[in-house]
């Protein structure tokens, strides 16, 4: 990596680290920076301690590690389908996931409002709810003639992605009433609920992409050719496709069973990473994590603190900064260079 | 003999319906400039795809660099045969260095970085194409035949002994042409490499090629040595038109000159001119 390309990476990661100091000091008992900085590090008294590392860190290394899965999941999308509309939330991928996990929800929970399996399956069920609507609207593009265009993709996974919202919404509403408190949180996607073993499941997931993804880096490069000059320069397109396809749905499905439909980090994400670091700097996946990390903490810590007690659905927030993205890419309309 | 570059036995292509490839027979030698020639839609293109992989044949057999088509793996035969295909496309924010590394994939591990041969290899397709001076410009700011260089260096970088182009001298004017043609000529004649290039210009392949596949309606009308197949009555038959092969002074190849299908359309201009 260039030092420049490193520097930036580091302003990057500063940045990220600033944001989660002044997040975690956010909050119905305010504390400032230093405060925060003194609990974290285990010097602060008893009360703050349990205030950051109990109450809000939890939620706040959830909301971080999802907006990282979201982002890298949105730029693998992004290169494998060479279309920089691409995102987990815009082929019906997200809304997929929160399809599976409230259809599990549904089917195994018994009348006293409890599970009759166990809650670690709720990721599984995220998984293939994503796989199926991913895989849906892959067989659509395959099936149309005309579907190879970057428009026409798009179109099959808007549509698919408001197909299974609204069936999320039905199931919410059909359902018995104890489970619509949850509703909008796999509607619109919210932090609210987080443990400590929700932030590990996720940092193992994460963790275990790590090394996949540096294996692959050049694959992943060599895929922003068109299909075929990357396959006469050596590279196996069908079997790349398909591994960052599944590992684009499987990090969506991650942290939708964790945080819900939270859309357009993954749209956001990898443009800010072109725009801030280059799309073919080294670094360019690392860059796109934190600034996801960084904007679904944003989105979160607004959330909760702009109408107090009233808490607002993150999703909410970073769709008021992800569609007005898209309606831009869509009119800049340069549509097939991803 | 040595072996071939390509066999091709009662091979057949379709895309849906239409048949682009029916049932041919084609042989191509190892180390020279191939020419394969033919109207609009006659499977020249076709042929080359189904040769580099690119296009899976619906009947007959294919042979390459002595291998069944199928046996090879898309790096093992990236490491034989380079491609440059008709209209390639890369995002325009990528720099040319950049782009002619990405020709070097086939060579590079999944754990090393940059190697030395890799920026060897990329430091000599620019010079090559002399693209030195835009090596860090991004490809989406080049004119016409400048990217169309830029891609050529990608494909050289790959360092395969055999290349196969898809008209490259498409949307370059006749300078460019030339120039690119004049290389491919170098690389075939001093680095020994097989070049396989679907051409238009019949006067083209007529100058630049030592043998040729004449293609017609998915058929082979004529293969061979450039001058056996190059003739008046084959070129006329194939491409319905009226035309000589005529010798210029000081010129030792004949130029194609194609003649209107009636002599009248020659005196409406007299009439003008008075």
């Amino acid at each position: 990596m260039t030092p420049l390309a490193a520097s930036r990476l580091t302003l990057t990661g500063i940045g990220l680290l600033v944001l989660l100091v002044v997040a975690t000091g956010h909050g119905s008992s305010a504390m400032p920076p230093l405060r925060v900085i003194a609990a974290l590090l285990g010097e602060g008294t008893r009360m703050d301690e349990v205030i950051v590392w109990t109450l809000r860190l939890p939620r706040i290394c959830l909301a971080v590690l999802c907006g990282m899965a979201l982002a890298l999941a949105g730029a693998l999308l992004q290169r494998v389908t060479r279309n920089p509309m691409a995102a987990p939330s815009i082929l019906g991928v997200t809304d997929g996931a929160a399809f599976g996990v409230v259809a599990f929800l549904w089917v195994f929970s018994d009348a006293g409002n409890s599970l009759t399996v166990s809650i670690h399956w709720q990721p599984m069920a995220a998984a293939l709810g994503a796989f199926a609507f991913a895989g849906i609207v892959a067989v659509m593009v395959r099936l149309d003639p005309a579907g190879k265009g970057p428009l026409r993709m798009i179109l099959y996974g808007v549509a698919l992605a408001a197909l299974a919202k609204a069936m999320v919404t039905l199931m919410m509403i059909l359902g018995p009433v104890y489970r619509a408190s949850q509703a909008l949180t796999w509607i619109t996607g919210s932090v609210g609920a987080a443990h400590w073993s929700d932030v590990m499941i996720l940092a193992a997931g994460l963790l275990l992409c790590v090394p996949v993804l540096w294996l692959m880096r050049h694959d992943l490069r060599q895929l922003s050719l068109d299909p075929e000059s990357a396959f006469s320069s050596g590279l196996s397109t069908g079997r790349s496709q398909a591994a960052f396809l599944a590992l684009s749905v499987l990090l969506t499905a991650l942290a939708v069973s964790q945080v819900g439909a939270v859309g357009f980090i993954g749209l956001i994400a990898p443009h800010a990473a072109r725009l801030l670091h280059g799309q073919f700097t080294p670094g360019y996946l690392a860059s796109t994590a934190l600034i996801g990390g960084a904007l679904l903490l944003g989105a979160d810590t607004l959330a909760r603190t702009v109408a107090p007690p009233l808490e607002l659905p993150a999703g909410a927030l970073t769709a008021l900064v992800g569609a007005p993205l898209f309606l831009w890419l869509l009119m800049k309309g340069r549509a097939v260079h991803a | 003999m040595p072996d071939p570059l390509a066999q091709l036995r009662g091979a057949s292509a379709c895309y849906d319906a239409n048949v682009a490839l029916n049932a041919v027979d084609i042989d191509l030698p190892e180390g020279r400039i191939i020419a394969l020639c033919g109207p609009n839609g006659s499977g020249k293109s076709t042929a080359l795809r189904v040769m580099r992989g690119l296009h899976a044949p619906a009947a007959g057999q294919v042979e390459v660099a002595g291998r069944p088509i199928s046996d090879w793996t898309a790096r093992d035969l990236a490491l034989q045969i380079a491609m440059l295909s008709q209209s390639p496309e890369a995002p325009g924010e990528l720099s040319v260095s950049d782009l002619v590394l990405l020709g070097r994939f086939a060579h590079r591990g999944r754990f090393g970085g940059v190697s030395k041969s890799d920026t060897q290899a990329r430091d000599r397709a620019l010079a090559v194409t002399e693209l030195e001076a835009l090596r860090d410009r991004p490809i989406g700011q080049l004119s016409g035949g400048q990217l169309q260089r830029a891609w050529i260096a990608m494909t050289l970088a790959q360092d395969a002994p055999r290349i196969f182009l898809d008209e490259p001298t498409n949307h370059l004017d006749i300078a460019h042409a030339f120039e690119v043609l004049d290389l491919l000529r170098w690389l075939n004649r001093s680095e020994a490499r097989g070049i396989v290039v679907v051409l238009h210009d019949l006067n083209m392949a007529m100058r630049y090629a030592d043998h040729v596949v004449l293609f017609d309606k998915g058929r082979i009308a004529a293969q061979g040595a450039t001058r056996e197949v190059m003739t008046e009555i084959t070129i006329e038959r194939v491409f319905g038109i009226r035309c000589r092969l005529v010798s210029i002074p000081g010129q030792t190849l004949p130029t194609l000159v194609p003649l209107p299908k009636s002599e009248r359309a020659f005196d409406t201009g007299q009439d003008a001119a008075e």
